[in-house]
């Protein structure tokens, strides 16, 4: 096609003339005739812009060839084909007919909205795709969380799409109209108003305003409304310490950036929940060099908390030793010249250190306590009994400790009035109950009572997204949009934050706000049409000057500190709770219950990703057995995976222990939130531990007088780490703060490695990684945020029983030295992108191969499935496919996929692609704007959603990055490397700052 | 007559070829037991098989 | 006195005289009338007995295959991080099986042991029949088996290419090339039995087949010449395929970075204990095919004394491989391989170990005795030994390597299912199914190459027709 023409003859023959031109004969114009049909045949101007490669690093091209151009067509009729037929009965695929304006395919669309958890607000960015949510991560405008969020809160967006939903109301079994639903709840509600009956409703904690305003408006338009708000995971002591302490509900807010000491009670802070924490923490630990400030960590727990593992310093202590071990540190501090708060007696306290903590650490601590000072702070966790709590109040007094802020919150109820409510309504004192995104059905300790005292109440209503055990004791379901479709406000203690929807209503459900606004207008009240307007009209009025709503809702926040006075200890409060601490003895033993990390309350335990995230501690998935401590199990002959029976107060559950490392002595842990009876995920995995709740608030989670059995069998655990010991392997290194300022390095060489080939070379990239192991904390934020980023599958429980779970990043965790408090390390694992990859040689078919920006990468379509580069990868982070986990997926649950992110089905092998999406929109942005790619641009899944900055991704070609600085540090140094793999990860080493030895004592 | 000769040889037959494959169900069947087969709440058949994302309305985007 | 004149004089010692290698008289007519009759009679019914049940085995194992077609990989045991399992055990187990065969035949047969020439034919059918069960492995163990075809190297439009530094690329050549060169070299040796047997062949379908099947053999001088050449080249062929398929597949570990595979002793270490499972699996059948269909004088005692003899030999040197793993665990100081290597003798499948130590070198120690050598109970007991053992052997070096490497976290413990056992079921029921449609289609035994071994066959130095 390049062979021209014959020249034709002399200008006697006949000649056509296209232009004037060329007719005039200029040399431009002979010159474009006789380019015309030459290749590339485009005018200069086309082809002079700046000359950046071509993203799949193709030399940019002049053009179109006939060639290409026929290529073009061709592809595009396949093309064209292709996309006409699709998976069987999925239906035809068409282009918009009309387009939303805010929806332009193939880009993504930011929202700013929140979220609630308890009393804990979650300000988050929301990533839609073609009108679809798929990815949350925290409000980066946030002062308080800094773009980062909690990891059930990422995993929250595929709730959003949970088969399970209820998609239209329901009145006795039938599905109706919500007129006529509302029709039922309006008439009750009327009648009760009438008749001056009490209408209960439960809902969960308000930590909203604007709901808060909607709720007194309901209170007004129906005076005889009794309004519980419910959290049955938080442990209700929190409460009663509060009301004692400081004579009102608060919620305690670390503020870790000022703390230099910080004392743990139990409380697991650093456990994912609060990014806020994760943050500061983290911020104190990424340690460039031994002179930095470091904070100390002690930790006095009975379970083993993933505060606890990253303890500087660690005492097992059952919870109930707790309070009187944390008067006894007050009257020590006070003995010490510490000012007690005005009304404190601590005289019934004895003096001298509790026998449950050797003499030498006793007296580090009250020294390191003491010298902290105002930077000193001592949390206390919310499942331990009240006087715990009472005595972190007033440490924290004595202290003045800045590191803590009380905010007066609202107040909770307690199980106690839930009790009371439950008499009343087995008395017939309602007319009618509504129920608001709570379960107690399933959350009430004595559940037959519940069932029996709500079985009495005329009209029963229930506000929910998937039917639960609430539901089914209700006549009227009123399905409630999930919190990505809907209105909403919350106060932070650093801002005021705004929730927005960012899909319309998948379903035909409604807001619960929006149903009490249709209660208060049957009711008479005059009030605006849906929440949103109701929401728009409080902050018209409520906004600072210059701010508009629609700015607010762009930023997702209005930033400004809530003017609240903290509230003042009263010191009357202290020496009952120093007595009952003293006389507090566990008999038998201690029961620990506390909120799974998975499921929480058990809200999201129809959540496959994160039942099917492991435990930071023990790496269970899909399951809640009972941690019983070394000595016991020893004692009692129980090994792991055994069935064993619990029994307390004449209730007994049957299900598996596992061993738990670190736990002390005479304490059991079980988390709550498993057992459930309903929902496609949820049911049947683990039991149900709410009924061993105590009925008693001051200490509802802690309950003594525990039994345990054999009950003879043994249980295939669901979990994903087996083996938990380094071996002597150099992994994961740690070193403490004198180590660091001495010896980084420590015995450890680099290897020498030497190759024969040549070096690899990366012209323009070379993308690295560098995680830094004293601030990561095992939190597995990171996990969640991987699994919403990259499709990743879940497998079920049975399947990561045999090993087959399909996590590109994991967690590995480590215990080291005596089992009954071990060192613990945690190690995030995911493909290192070696530069010398083992499994890229051993691919026959040459599906996984090196890119030229140093990306280890998976042709999935090319893979067979031989698995041998999974057995040549020393880390072991590539997985397979090993059934089919994709492809009988349908609507909704496939509504949540990244459509950047191929969907892999069986038999094929998938592991970590640093993101390569991301990468590539990065590259993309910057060339677009002719710029080149700015340095922490490009961030991976795991970097964005690790809330301690742990992980950081960028160019190691470029000096100037953080990553490559980072990987010169004195505490690099890189896993498995004396195999010469040459990994793209290299990994910083864990810091502890021990008091006693080796650790920096001026902390 | 001819039937009559057969008959045992089918019966033979149908042995020789249920035998194997009644054994191989149960060997199936004890590696993937019978109470695995999804679960039992799926979602009501009667659901469409798409199901349509509209914008929100009012809502206010960062970027994008 | 000069050896070359002992033998022109004739006056060689007794001890060396080589026994003759049939019992009893022998003449090329009966030789025919005794192998050639099998395919010519109705088979007795233990033969039918025995086809139903390795069919039902072959049956299951078939099932076993499409039922993990149907669901995947996951249908089997393995796992993170035992990706392989029982499909390259029982990959590398067949593949060994098939290794005597062509020892026999080739490499035998250019040292001029003529004692192999009873046993040959036999010992190469159950080599392809074992590289039948093998290849089946590769092609379903992969997790998409429909696209097993881009394991090799054929040109497309994608211009997509294999990946020639893979050794499982290798293994598709080495395990092809071997086939096709043992299948060939079998047929060759074949083709003047066929031609015997359809000039003796009466029925008129058995008459064409068995045609069609010689080629046209009609016992030509130049026939004999052509074959002779071509049997000596095939057999030089297959001579370097016996030592190079085994150590393709032992790359397939050896150049891994897996510890317990990384080792250089591979190659050798596996071709060693290919010969010596194949060995065993040759005496188990042999055994059998001697007593049940009346071969005692060709397949002589003296036949199974040798190959025990090979058996213990290596032996022998699997005892010496597997110290030289335990010393070169020791010796590099590398802590992965010491792990993996104390794996083997200690921990979950520190059984499985003491089972391949057994059975591959303390049983077979038996067979130094002469007297164990004739007891046919010895001989099979080592021989289920040895198979057994060998199975192991395997199961230590994939599964016991694979389970714990590098990183504690990922180490797990490996279980099979059922399909697992169903599949290795199956692939015996091939195997022995083979076996026995073989035994009653082709004559077992070569009855050219023995006729050549019969007395008075050979030019001899002590008879009368001695001629240079």
């Amino acid at each position: 096609m390049k062979t021209r023409l014959p020249e034709h003859g002399p200008l006697e023959t006949p000649r056509f003339w296209r232009t004037l031109e060329e007719r005039i004969e200029t040399p431009e114009a002979q010159q474009a005739a006789h380019d015309e049909f030459l290749p590339g045949a485009i005018p200069p101007s086309f082809n002079m812009g700046p000359d950046y490669n071509d993203v799949h690093g193709l030399p940019p091209q002049s053009g179109v060839s006939r060639r290409d151009f026929l290529g073009l067509v061709s592809a595009a009729a396949a093309l064209a084909a292709t996309v006409a037929c699709d998976r069987k009965g999925q239906g035809t695929v068409v282009p918009y007919t009309k387009r939303p304006v805010e929806v332009i395919p193939g880009v993504a669309n930011y929202y700013a909205s929140a979220h609630q958890e308890g009393r804990r607000v979650y300000p988050v960015l929301v990533k839609t795709r073609e009108g679809r949510p798929i990815h949350l991560t925290g409000n980066d405008e946030h002062p308080g969380v800094k773009g980062k969020t909690s990891p059930r809160t990422m995993a929250d967006v595929l709730r959003l799409y949970d088969p399970d939903r209820l998609r239209a109301p329901k009145a006795s079994g039938r599905v109706v109209s919500w007129a006529e639903a509302e029709g039922h709840l309006h008439a009750a509600l009327t009648g009760a108003k009438a008749a001056g009956k009490p209408v209960l409703l439960i809902s969960g904690a308000v930590a909203s305003p604007s709901r808060k305003a909607l709720l007194a408006d309901l209170k007004t338009a129906l005076p005889t409304l009794e309004h519980l708000a419910y959290e049955p995971a938080a442990g209700d002591a929190v409460e009663v310490a509060a009301l004692a302490s400081f004579g009102q509900a608060v919620d305690l807010q670390p503020r870790l950036a000022k703390a230099k000491v910080i004392l743990s009670l139990g409380a697991d802070f650093l456990n994912g929940e609060d990014p806020e924490a994760l943050g500061a923490w983290g911020a104190k630990r990424r340690l460039k060099s031994a002179q930095e400030s470091i904070n100390r960590l002690w930790v006095l727990e009975g379970p083993l908390t993933l505060t606890g593992t990253n303890a500087d310093e660690r005492v097992p202590v059952s919870p109930s030793r707790l309070g009187a071990m944390a008067f006894a540190l007050a009257k020590e501090l006070a003995g010490k010249g510490v000012a007690l708060p005005a009304g404190t007696d601590l005289s019934g306290v004895s003096t001298g250190a509790p026998a449950e903590i050797p003499q030498a650490t006793w007296a580090s601590l009250v020294k390191d306590l003491k010298a902290a000072g105002r930077q000193a702070v001592v949390l206390c966790g919310a499942q331990m009994p009240a006087e715990v709590h009472q005595a972190a109040h007033l440490l924290n007094a004595m202290l003045g400790s800045e590191a803590v802020a009380a905010i007066p919150a609202e107040p909770l109820a307690t199980v106690k009035e839930l009790e009371t409510a439950v008499q009343g309504m087995a008395a017939g004192r309602f007319a009618a109950v509504l129920f608001w995104d709570v379960n107690p059905a399933y959350t009430f300790p004595q559940a037959a009572a519940w069932k029996d005292a709500v079985a009495k109440v005329p009209v029963r209503a229930w506000i929910g997204q998937v039917e639960d055990e609430t539901a089914a004791q209700c006549q009227l379901l009123l399905p409630e949009n999930h919190w990505l479709e809907s209105w909403g406000d919350f106060s932070t203690p650093s801002a005021a934050v705004l929730q927005q929807p960012t899909i319309g209503t998948l379903y035909d459900t409604r807001q619960g706000e929006d149903v009490l606004l249709d209660v208060l207008k049957a009711l008479g009240a005059a009030v605006p049409d849906g929440y949103h307007a109701y929401l728009q009209a409080r902050w018209k009025k409520e906004l600072p000057f210059g701010t508009s709503f629609e700015q607010a809702l762009h930023d997702g926040l209005v930033k400004g500190e809530a003017k609240a006075s903290a509230p003042s200890f009263k010191g009357a409060s202290v020496a009952a709770a120093a007595k009952r601490a003293a006389a507090s003895r566990a008999e038998g033993l201690e029961l620990v219950l506390f909120p799974g990390f998975a499921t929480h309350d058990g809200r999201h335990a129809n959540n496959s990703w994160l039942q099917e995230t492991p435990d930071p501690i023990s790496k269970m998935t899909w399951d809640n057995p009972v941690a019983v401590s070394v000595q016991d199990a020893k004692a009692l002959g129980i090994e792991e995976g055994d069935l064993v029976n619990l029994s307390l107060d004449g209730i007994t559950l049957k299900l598996p222990a596992v061993i738990q490392p670190g736990q002390a002595q005479g304490v059991l842990a079980l988390a709550l939130g498993y057992g459930r009876t309903t929902g496609g995920v949820a049911k049947g995995m683990g039991v149900n531990a709410f009924p061993l709740v105590g009925l008693e608030p001051a200490s509802t989670h802690v309950r003594s007088g525990a039994r345990l059995a054999k009950a003879g069998g043994k249980k295939t655990l669901s979990r994903t780490q087996s083996h938990h010991r380094m071996e002597g392997r150099d992994l994961v290194r740690s070193l403490t703060m004198d180590e660091f300022a001495h010896d980084p390095q420590g015995h450890h060489h680099r290897p020498e490695l030497v190759t024969l080939y040549e070096e690899q070379r990366f012209p323009d990239h070379k993308w690295g990684m560098v995680i830094d192991l004293a601030a990561c904390v095992g939190c597995s934020a990171c996990m969640v945020a991987c699994q919403s980023e990259n499709n990743v599958a879940t497998v079920g429980p049975e399947q990561v029983a045999r090993g087959r779970e399909m996590h590109w990043i994991r967690i590995d965790r480590y215990y080291e030295g005596e089992l009954e408090n071990p060192k613990v390390v945690h190690q995030p694992m995911l493909c290192q992108h070696c530069d010398n990859a083992p499994c890229e040689n051993v691919c026959p078919v040459n599906a996984t191969n090196h890119s030229a920006e140093g990306l280890n990468q998976m042709a999935y379509n090319r893979c067979v499935g031989t698995r041998y580069c999974a057995n040549n990868c020393p880390y072991k982070v590539r997985r397979f496919n090993f059934l089919e986990y994709t492809a009988f997926k349908t609507e909704p649950e496939t509504l949540v996929y990244n459509p950047e992110v191929t969907v892999r089905p069986r038999g094929i092998m998938e592991k970590c692609s640093f993101c390569v999406q991301r990468i590539n929109d990065g590259k993309i942005r910057a060339k677009g704007e002719g710029r080149a790619i700015l340095d922490g641009e490009i961030t991976t899944a795991c970097m964005a959603g690790c809330p301690s900055d742990a992980i950081v991704f960028g160019d190691l070609k470029d000096p100037k990055s953080k990553v490559s600085q980072l990987v010169a540090a004195t505490r690099a140094y890189r896993v498995l490397e004396e195999l010469g793999v040459k990994p793209a990860i290299t990994y910083l080493a864990d810091l502890k700052n021990p008091a006693l030895e080796g650790g920096h004592h001026e902390a | 007559m001819a039937d009559d000769t057969r008959k045992p040889m089918f019966n033979r037959l149908a042995a020789l070829v249920a035998g194997p494959f009644l054994l191989g169900r149960e060997a199936v069947s004890l590696a993937f037991r019978p109470d695995k087969d999804g679960p039992p709440e799926t979602p009501p058949k009667l659901t469409p098989s798409r199901i349509t994302v509209t914008p929100p309305e009012h809502a206010i985007k960062r970027r994008g | 006195m000069k050896p070359d004149a002992a033998i022109l004089s004739g006056d060689i010692p007794e001890a060396l005289i080589e026994p003759a290698l049939t019992v009893g008289v022998v003449t090329p007519g009966s030789l025919d009338d005794q192998v050639l009759a099998f395919p010519e009679t109705r088979p007795p019914k233990q033969w039918y007995i025995g086809l139903a049940v390795t069919l039902t085995a072959l049956i299951i194992g078939v099932g076993c295959i499409g039922y993990v077609f149907v669901t995947g990989i996951g249908a089997w045991g393995n796992t993170s991080p035992v990706f392989w399992a029982f499909d390259i055990i029982n990959f590398v187990f067949w593949v060994g099986i098939g290794h005597a065969g062509t020892l026999i035949s080739a490499i035998l047969f250019l040292f001029r042991k003529r004692w192999r020439n009873a046993i040959a034919r036999f010992a190469e059918a159950m080599t392809i029949f074992a590289v039948i069960c093998a290849v089946i492995f590769p092609l379903i163990h992969i997790g998409r088996p429909w696209l097993a075809y881009w394991l090799f190297p054929y040109p497309n439009q994608r211009a997509l290419w294999t990946n020639f530094r893979s050794p499982l690329l290798w293994d598709v050549f080495a395990v092809n090339t071997y086939f096709s060169v043992s299948a060939m070299f079998w047929y060759l040796g074949l083709i003047p039995d066929i031609a015997s047997m359809r000039d003796r062949a009466t029925g008129k379908v058995r008459k064409v087949i068995y045609t069609v099947l010689a080629m046209g053999w009609r016992g030509a001088a130049s026939h004999w010449q052509h074959y002779e050449k071509a049997y000596l080249l095939l057999a030089g062929l297959a001579t370097g395929l016996v030592l190079s398929v085994h150590s393709v597949v032992s790359f397939d570990f050896a150049t891994s970075v897996v510890p317990g595979w990384h080792m250089t002793i591979f190659p050798p270490y596996f071709v060693a204990g290919a010969i010596f499972a194949g060995f065993a699996m040759v005496v188990m059948v042999l055994v059998v095919v001697r007593e049940t269909m009346q071969l005692k004088n060709l397949i002589t005692m003296r036949h199974l004394d040798v190959m025990n003899k090979v058996i213990l030999a290596m032996s022998c040197l699997m005892g010496y491989s597997y110290m030289m793993e335990g010393f070169t665990a020791w010796y590099s100081m590398n802590e992965y391989l010491h792990h993996s290597f104390m794996n083997i003798i200690s921990g979950t499948y520190g059984w499985a170990g003491w089972v391949t130590i057994s059975c591959n070198i303390f049983i077979p120690q038996i067979l130094w005795f002469k007297k164990a050598r004739a007891s046919y109970f010895w001989m099979i007991l080592v021989a289920v030994g040895v198979t057994i053992g060998m199975w192991f052997e395997r199961f230590v070096i994939i599964v016991v390597s694979l389970h714990q490497d590098y990183l504690p976290s990922a180490w797990r413990i490996y279980k099979p299912t059922m399909i697992d056992f169903g599949v290795l079921l199956g692939t015996f029921g091939i195997f022995f199914t083979l076996v026995l449609l073989f035994a009653r289609v082709l004559p077992v035994i070569a009855t050219t190459e023995v006729k050549a071994i019969l007395p008075g066959a050979q030019p001899s130095h002590h008879g009368d027709d001695h001629h240079v």
